[in-house]
């Protein structure tokens, strides 16, 4: 599980619905989830939380053109690619932060990833989780 | 109705703690006393039986007293509606299953024996000594001999724990059975959250002697602060490595699932760990059951 920790920026709401803009290490991740700030008191502008998402919802692309509906993309660097027979994890780094992808061996071998290669990871937003940051 | 408001100081390896118990349960409830070791729990259910008295407070059952330390009163164990099963069975080695139950009854009745012997499926035990009997055996006969005094409160301090998994379902079952049949207060003392989600609609959580929180299963248990919708508790029968990921089966209710998780996520999980298992509601897929 990627568990990165940010800043709520932006709440948008209908009924209950909302889509919530999280900015983590400078770079803006959207999460869409079933909650709205009158369900849940944790989702609130300025508030810290933790996003979480599966590593094997993080796909890869490599020179990619034109538009996409998808609404996170995040570029990144790859450190570290370890490969398996069915799946291979990817250690993505973007600014100073560590990210996982697990994709098929198969479309790693045809991307022909590299580690130290540049890459933009992909995240659908309704594969975002948010969590609340309890102390203690 | 049980009303209890306890207080009593403890002395134990660990120092000394003030158990302070203030809670209420309604007759039919099914209520788990949770805690860590040495929180207080034993003790709490000993009170309740009348195995130990407590400095200061009341116990009202039914608006009948059974403790008050003002007014002097503290009935004697027996003369509480109760019944108890320990962890160890405590049967008498001597007697047969039959008569370790009758030992128990005020009024020898042989017709609620059998009627017992029928209901928790010990028909044909009933003549052999608890030395031959299987663990899961002994445990149903003390759990007979403790409904053998017709109680009101059933009380109940980890009575399953001792038990491989499969036994303990079957007798979970049957707890359920007879805190329904015979209309009882059960207080169970348990630290298996899927036997608390099953049988119980109350849980007191107890820590160093304070009621931490209070509530139902869900209320107690379930972490409301991940916005995941669909979520399952559930408890780790098995990981797998498989290719670079891992595989986890985990027993959710009467279900098993599988699931996968990277090598980072396995560190702290063992079998027969409980799991919170969340999904976002955007992702399952659902199929109308026709019938």
């Amino acid at each position: 599980m990627n568990k990165l920790k940010g800043t709520i920026k932006h709440i948008q709401s209908a009924e209950n619905i909302s889509i919530v803009d999280v900015e983590i290490d400078n770079q803006n991740f959207r999460a869409i989830v079933l909650e709205t700030p009158e369900t849940s008191s944790y989702l609130k502008e300025g508030n810290q939380v933790f996003i979480l998402f599966k590593e094997t919802e993080v796909s890869i692309g490599k020179i990619i053109k034109g538009e996409i509906s998808l609404s996170n993309r995040i570029k990144c660097r790859i450190k570290k690619i370890k490969k398996g027979k069915i799946l291979t994890e990817l250690k993505l780094l973007f600014n100073n932060t560590y990210i996982t992808s697990i994709i098929t061996t198969a479309s790693a071998e045809r991307l022909n990833l590299k580690e130290g290669e540049k890459v933009e990871a992909f995240i659908k937003a309704n594969e975002v989780s948010i969590m609340e940051i309890v102390d203690g | 109705m049980i009303e209890i408001d306890i207080e009593k100081k403890l002395f134990s390896h660990t120092g000394e703690m003030n158990l302070k118990i203030k809670t209420s349960a309604k007759k039919g409830d099914f209520v788990t006393v949770f805690g860590e070791s040495g929180a207080g729990k034993t003790t709490f259910l000993r009170i309740l039986a009348g195995l130990e008295k407590p400095d200061e407070g009341y116990i009202k059952v039914d608006n009948q007293v059974w403790f008050d330390s003002t007014a002097k009163i503290n009935l004697p164990p027996q003369k509480r509606k109760i019944g108890f099963v320990f962890q160890d069975y405590a049967l008498f080695p001597n007697m047969t299953v039959e008569e370790n139950i009758l030992f128990a009854m005020e009024k020898k009745d042989k017709k609620f024996l059998e009627n017992l012997l029928e209901l928790i499926d010990l028909k044909a035990l009933k003549n052999r000594k608890p030395q031959t009997l299987s663990g899961g055996q002994k445990q149903r006969v003390a759990l007979a001999r403790a409904i053998a005094r017709k109680p009101e409160i059933l009380l109940l301090d980890e009575p399953l724990s001792a038990l491989d998994i499969k036994t303990r379902h079957i007798l979970q079952e049957e707890i359920a059975n007879i805190h329904k049949q015979f209309k009882l207060t059960t207080f169970l003392v348990s630290h298996d959250y899927s036997e608390i989600f099953k049988l119980s609609n109350k849980v007191i959580y107890i820590k160093n002697g304070k009621i931490l929180k209070e509530g139902s299963p869900e209320e107690v248990f379930l972490e409301n602060r991940i916005s995941g919708k669909v979520k399952f508790t559930g408890e780790v029968l098995s990981i797998k490595k498989e290719d670079i990921v891992y595989v986890l089966t985990v027993a959710v209710g009467n279900n098993i699932i599988r699931v996968i998780a990277t090598e980072e996520e396995i560190k702290n999980i063992k079998i027969g760990d409980k799991l919170l298992i969340a999904v976002k509601a955007f992702n399952p897929i659902i199929f109308k059951i026709n019938s």
